[in-house]
């Protein structure tokens, strides 16, 4: 009869309350055969009912209701089953265990998994040291990625659209500042200071160790002329004839052909050629002067700074959109790489209004 | 009833032995009781519906009422008018092939691909412009899963082809009268109320119900389970002489008949149908597989969210989460898997095939391996069909015949005058015919026309005597009696081949019993001797003890009539009998049993010793069950049944303690009033047991008791009456040869060849393929974790992403393809057939320890590889680990073209771009260098390779020639493809994984090494998968 009852209910009864069951049952089970002692079972298992009636009285008659119905509806039943089980998984009060392990089984894991990803760790370490070892760390192992050298303007905001109009300041105030933020580093009195004054028209070749220091060849701001903000400290954005900067990106190692240095050119990329009708190119030469290379990489050549070529747009068409592309030329050059837009050429509009 | 005389064993020379005669009566009841069963059982309404009665009332119907009935006439027919308009209303006479609704299963990358579309869509809105990436990996998921569908689809297609052409067989005609003529018309075009005439050997069209007949007899056996052809009257149409059922075979003689049902309502139809209507349970294999993606979606839906709540707070755009959402679970979910299992399922079925099992569902590959139970018809798949002499008995002695398949090896004393004379009686009192034309064919494969019985020593006598027709031609038959179920015996009367003998010779053979009645003297070493009681008492102990055999036992006498008072010129008149028919002579016994396949017992103990419960469930008598179960194996020599106990004890059956008895032999009457309580005890109870006199219900009840033991429930039949138990079953196994259309349908698997211990291979197969599956499934789990590491470190550290989506792709449907089909080629590493059946519940494809192993170690320890590899590229091309890290907006900036790296070189955007892709293509090679690590080392899950030999499979060697031949194509040849993403890689940046592949197979040698050092220690409970 008790047997009966226990089994009929329990699945229906929170966890606790079937735990407590259980105890007694254990406790009880040598008086089994004794009818009284039964009966006196029942009548307390009646009693723990009750009480768990009064304490949890709505949820217990949800649950009650639900057995009754349980017979009708299994899915109910299932389900708070299928919850007991998975509590019971995640804890369990009886072995004392978690996810069916014990604390101990628990620690012995944590110990073994600690190890084993303490010697995985060990293993990337001297993975990466034997890879750093095999690195310069002063000219990277290749370079033939990041060639063709790529070309890019200053001043740049997020967008190759220089939209702005003469008469209104705010349109234009933020190239000036980017430009001339750009070229603190060129300032004459610094160049003068850091950086030597190396014959033009050859390269710098500095021998020596990887390790040691390289000296740089001073490129001043006044080289710009027109467009160093030095004279126009708007740097021609307030007349509407604006200064665009153009410098190639660094590349170690990176010598164009003997003689010939690399010029910039620039024309209307697309429509008619009349729209720019003239440009001033500063340095004069629109070229990058060979004495700026070789570059030395960052470690060793500190105080290099990329040569520029400033483009100044004397005289565009107004109040209308000018796509302009510049391009690098000369021997060992690239500009036409469909895919890369930026691989020696650089395409920006210019929408300048009055 | 157990307890009834042998008498019922014997034959009656028309055999009319059948089930119904100790159901006598009952018919009806019993599928009233199962009724009532399978309400207490509060089963579903659709199974309700199988125990819908056959119902039948026109075999007591007079002819002139049938012929009101369907409104015909039984000497002109319908007329062709009449025939096409109920044609048109009926339909045609054939049954409805059961419809195959192929599933397809979804992983979840269905989803992404629409995610993809959407994120694509919103894109879009925001920016008109916006690359086009995310619906190029939409459309690629997509394809993927129509991929994946369509090659499951077409995989199932063409086993289920293979059964479509099994069951197209010759079209079947039909002699039919229509419109006062005879004509020839297929069967299908049969209606009701046509009149159809049958010939010997013929197939029966439809269900008819017969007018009249000559000598004509019907085998029912793929009906009733049975070998004895049916002619008698009966309440149950099953079993009633009249009608006939559609499908079953006249063996001899003519008959004309009505057609009263055709197509699916014939019972034949209706048994189909009842079949159809059983559910069919899920494959072991696909609830496995189930479990399997809830494990891979659980995580990947987990892992995928988490992080999407990480990069959404981590401030990343929601889209942007979303594409790395979708990235996270490509990594996760192993695309190519679903098209790898069916392949191996697939290979393992071609394998079985051509060891003549041909399996017509593929996830049944798999099931027989897990199979604990298997219930096996008798007749025809653990015996011959066929009625085979067994023993003889003359002299005083009982002779063993050679009951092998070829009868090639009869030792038995043939020297004796008693076998010269019972030989002659065989050969004559028999009127079994060879069919003409066969000489070429062997002599136990030659058709017979004639009852079972009589075929049985027609072969026999041809056997051991050579050309019996020449025999009966030289004695002449002058007057013959035919068996009828009165006398119980058959009478002929023969000029003897001896010229200078002018007696006629009288042979007799029948029902031992009433054969000894008519004897007077008793044949003993060719001298007549008179018959006593202490011979009288031997025959009955022979008799006894043949009939205990399970064998059906006929007498033999014989009679020389003196010359003097039968002359030459007598006329015999058998319907006055103006011959004496007692005072015979007693020549010998001989008992005849449908003997058991040769190969089965070897077969059945192999299946024990697999762990596999055998279990015979057949329509036949208990005895001939019990007989043939122990000749077989299915009740080992050494174990008893109650029964057996209590008759060697001599005490009362109800004293045995049924402890003490470890097989049973169960009857459907016994089993009619078990409940299903009972029938789970007395399944866990016996280890052998034997089901006799079951209904094709209750063979479902006894299929659905085993499934309650959660074991995998195997069943063997042959008959149509199997084909609701073949359903039922985890897998059905029919029989090819002997097995009726409506089993074949049925069943997942059919054996060509008929042959039990085909059942065998494919346990073996079965279990194999369950290993290599396990091997294909870790190894294709390794490397997720190696592709989604990539992402949580790209999402978490900002590091330019490692590998791409389509990149993934290209491992999971292109280098790691043909490397996990290869592991399905993989030889058992132990004798897999000396363990237990895997526990369904316990024992699962995909558990804790191969997912945590596979994710945790290999895994992980693939992805450091990998990533070695890709810091590798990037350090040497000037991005070194420590610039690396948090680089990801930057590098992302379509606009930035002149990002530094740790050399001060400026990169543009598509340079960084193209350094990208060449990462992919790094650690692409990275994972594709080490999962041919992971390979070699899933080769064996116990076993060191060098045991199991790393040459032995050379199919893993095509799989790592296959992965390294498509990683070159796609770096060297489509390199420059930049949609794919992959680039030329220096030849060097392949061998950088190289040494952690190695550290791999080190790592997983020693993991071996401690399992089989310490077996059942923690490090083989939760290293060991």
């Amino acid at each position: 009869m008790r047997r009966q009852l226990r089994s009929r209910r329990a699945p229906a009864f929170p966890y606790g309350y079937r735990y407590r069951l259980d105890d007694q049952d254990e406790v009880n089970q040598n008086y089994l055969a004794d009818e009284e002692e039964e009966a006196e079972e029942e009548a307390r298992v009646m009693v723990v009912h009750d009480l768990e009636e009064e304490e949890e009285e709505e949820e217990k008659e949800e649950e009650e209701e639900e057995e009754e119905e349980g017979q009708g509806q299994p899915t109910s039943n299932a389900l708070w089953q299928k919850l007991q089980i998975v509590n019971e998984h995640l804890w369990d009060p009886e072995k004392r265990m978690s996810l069916a392990r014990t604390g101990q089984s628990w620690s012995l894991i944590l110990v073994i998994y600690f190890f084993f990803y303490a010697s995985l760790a060990a293993v990337i370490t001297l993975c990466m040291y034997t890879l750093f070892l095999t690195i310069s760390p002063y000219m990277p192992t290749f370079t033939e990625r990041v060639k063709p050298p790529g070309v890019m303007i200053r001043p740049f905001a997020h967008s190759l659209n220089f939209n702005f109009n003469v008469s209104e300041p705010d349109t234009w105030q933020h190239y000036v500042i980017s430009l001339n933020g750009f070229l603190q580093g060129y300032n004459d009195s610094l160049q003068e200071e850091m950086n030597v004054d190396c014959p033009p028209g050859q390269y710098f070749i500095q021998d020596g160790n990887e390790d040691e220091d390289k000296k740089a060849c001073q490129f001043k701001r006044s080289f710009l002329k027109n467009c160093s903000g030095l004279e126009d400290p708007t740097f021609g954005y307030s007349t509407g004839q604006p200064c665009i900067l153009l410098k190639m990106n660094r590349i170690v190692g990176f010598r164009p052909e003997l003689g010939d240095p690399v010029k910039v050119s620039c024309k209307v990329q697309r429509g008619d050629e009349n729209d720019i009708r003239s440009i001033n190119y500063y340095p004069e030469s629109a070229s990058f002067d060979l004495r700026y290379y070789p570059y030395y990489g960052k470690l060793t050549h500190v105080n290099y700074t990329s040569p520029l070529v400033a483009m100044h747009f004397t005289d565009v068409v107004k109040n209308q959109a000018v796509p302009v592309q510049c391009q690098l030329k000369g021997k060992g050059i690239i500009n036409d790489v469909i895919n890369d837009r930026f691989v020696g050429r650089v395409i920006f509009t210019l929408n300048i209004e009055t | 009833m157990r307890l009834k005389t042998p008498e019922i064993y014997s034959v009656e020379l028309s055999g009319t032995e059948d089930v119904g005669k100790t159901d006598t009566g009952d018919g009806k009841e019993k599928y009233r009781g199962l009724k009532d069963k399978r309400l207490e059982l509060k089963k579903n309404h659709q199974k309700e519906e199988l125990k819908k009665e056959v119902d039948l009332e026109d075999h007591k119907l007079s002819i002139k009422e049938l012929e009101r009935k369907y409104g015909t006439n039984i000497v002109t027919g319908l007329s062709s008018t009449q025939a096409a308009e109920l044609l048109a209303r009926n339909g045609p006479n054939a049954l409805t092939p059961p419809k195959e609704t192929p599933e397809i299963v979804k992983f979840p990358q269905a989803d992404g691909a629409i995610l993809c579309w959407i994120a694509y869509g919103i894109q879009y809105f925001n920016d008109k412009s916006s690359s086009l990436d995310s619906v190029y990996l939409g459309c690629v998921l997509a394809l993927v899963v129509i991929l994946t569908g369509i090659f499951a689809y077409y995989q199932e297609a063409k086993s289920t082809n293979i059964m479509a052409s099994f069951s197209k067989m010759i079209p079947q005609q039909a002699l039919v009268i229509r419109d006062s003529e005879k004509k020839t018309v297929p069967a299908e075009q049969l209606v009701v109320g046509d009149i159809v005439e049958i010939k010997g050997g013929d197939k029966i069209p439809a269900d008819i119900r017969l007018l009249s007949t000559q000598g004509c007899k019907v085998d029912n056996s793929s009906l009733t389970g049975n070998l004895t052809p049916s002619l008698r009257t009966h309440d149950n149409p099953l079993e009633a002489e009249n009608p006939w059922n559609k499908m079953s075979t006249s063996p001899v003689g003519t008959a004309t008949g009505m057609v009263i049902n055709t197509g699916d309502r014939t019972i034949i139809g209706q048994i189909a149908s009842l079949a159809s209507g059983v559910g069919h349970e899920k494959t072991p294999i696909a609830i496995e597989i189930e479990h399997f993606v809830h494990i891979v979606a659980g995580v990947a839906v987990s892992i995928g969210i988490l992080f999407f709540i990480i990069a959404v707070s981590m401030k990343y755009y929601v889209l942007d989460s979303i594409i790395f959402l979708i990235g996270i679970i490509v990594a996760n979910v192993p695309e190519g898997l679903l098209a790898t299992v069916t392949v191996t399922l697939s290979l393992t079925a071609k394998r079985m095939a051509k060891k003549n099992c041909l399996v017509k569902n593929l996830e049944a590959v798999e099931t027989l391996g897990s199979t604990s139970i298997i219930c096996s018809d008798k007749t025809g798949t653990l015996t011959q069909n066929r009625m085979t002499v067994a023993h003889l008995w003359f002299d005083n002695q009982i002779f063993v015949a050679d009951t092998s398949e070829d009868h090639s090896n009869q030792v038995f004393d043939q020297s004796s005058g008693t076998w010269a004379s019972l030989s002659k009686i065989i050969t004559l009192c028999n009127r079994a015919e060879f069919r003409p034309g066969q000489e070429s064919v062997p002599i136990m494969k030659k058709v017979v026309v004639g009852d079972a019985s009589e075929t049985a020593l027609l072969k026999f006598s041809e056997v051991i005597l050579g050309d019996v027709m020449e025999i009966r031609k030289r004695n002449r038959k002058v007057a013959e009696i035919p068996f009828n179920s009165t006398n119980k015996f058959q009478l002929s009367i023969h000029e003897t081949d001896d010229p200078s003998d002018k007696r006629f010779l009288m042979v007799m053979k029948g029902a031992p019993e009433r054969v000894l009645e008519k004897c007077s003297t008793i044949m003993v070493n060719g001298q007549e001797q008179p018959l006593d009681d202490s011979t009288a008492e031997a025959f009955h102990t022979a008799y006894m003890e043949l009939g205990g055999l399970g064998e059906r036992v006929l007498g033999f006498c014989h009679l020389y009539l003196p010359a003097d008072k039968f002359p030459e010129t007598y006329s015999f008149d058998v319907d006055t009998v103006n011959f004496p028919t007692s005072n015979l002579c007693f020549v010998g016994l001989l008992s005849m049993i449908d003997p058991p396949r040769s190969t089965v017992p070897d077969a059945v103990t192999k299946c024990r010793s697999a762990g596999i419960k055998v279990i015979m469930v057949t329509g036949d008598h208990p005895i001939t069950a019990k007989a043939i179960a122990k000749s077989v194996g299915i009740i080992s020599a050494n174990s008893e049944t109650v029964e057996d106990i209590a008759k060697r004890l001599n005490i009362p059956v109800e004293q045995v303690s049924k402890r003490d008895a470890k097989a049973a032999v169960v009857t459907g009457m016994e089993l009619k009033d078990m409940s299903p309580e009972q029938l789970d005890e007395l399944l866990t109870d016996y280890s052998e047991i034997v089901f006799a006199r079951t209904s094709p219900q209750q063979k479902l009840i006894i299929v659905e008791g085993c499934q309650r033991q959660d074991a995998v429930v195997a069943v063997t039949g042959d008959g149509v009456n199997d084909s609701p138990a073949l359903k039922k079953a985890d897998i059905g196994i029919a029989m090819g040869i002997a097995g009726s259309d409506a089993a074949k349908n049925a069943a997942d698997m059919v054996l060509l060849d008929d042959n039990f211990a085909s059942i065998v291979t494919g346990v073996e197969e079965g279990r194999l393929i369950f290993d290599n599956l396990k091997k294909t499934i870790a190894y294709t789990l390794t490397k997720n974790i190696a592709e989604l590491c990539p992402f949580l470190i790209y999402i978490i550290a900002g590091l330019p992403l490692p590998i791409g989506t389509i990149t993934i792709l290209f491992i999971d449907l292109g280098t790691d393809i043909i490397p996990s089909i290869a592991l399905a080629y993989e030889k058992a590493e132990s004798d897999i057939m000396n363990r237990k059946p895997r526990h369904k519940k316990k024992d699962r494809l995909v558990n804790a320890p191969l997912a945590i192993y596979s994710y945790l170690h290999i895994g992980l320890m693939q992805a450091l590889g990998a990533f070695v590899v890709y810091f590798t590229v990037y350090a040497q091309e000037g991005f070194r680990p420590s610039a690396l890290i948090n680089l990801r907006v930057e590098w992302e900036k379509d606009s930035v073209n002149d990002l530094e790296d740790s050399y001060g070189q400026e990169w543009t955007q598509y340079q960084r771009k193209y350094l990208e892709w060449t990462g992919y293509t790094a650690f692409f090679v990275g994972i594709m260098i080490q999962q041919i690590a992971d390979l070699i080392i899933r080769k064996t899950r116990r076993n060191s390779i060098f045991q199991q030999g790393l040459f032995r499979n050379k199919v893993i060697w095509v799989g790592i020639a296959s992965q390294i031949i498509i990683a070159l194509i796609l770096s060297y040849g489509l390199g420059s493809v930049s949609a794919l993403n992959f680039t030329m890689l220096r030849p060097q940046y392949w061998f950088v994984a190289v040494p952690h592949a190695i550290l791999i197979w080190v790592y997983d040698e020693v993991r071996k090494l401690f399992i089989r050092l310490y077996p059942g220690s923690w490090w083989d409970k939760n290293m060991y998968y």
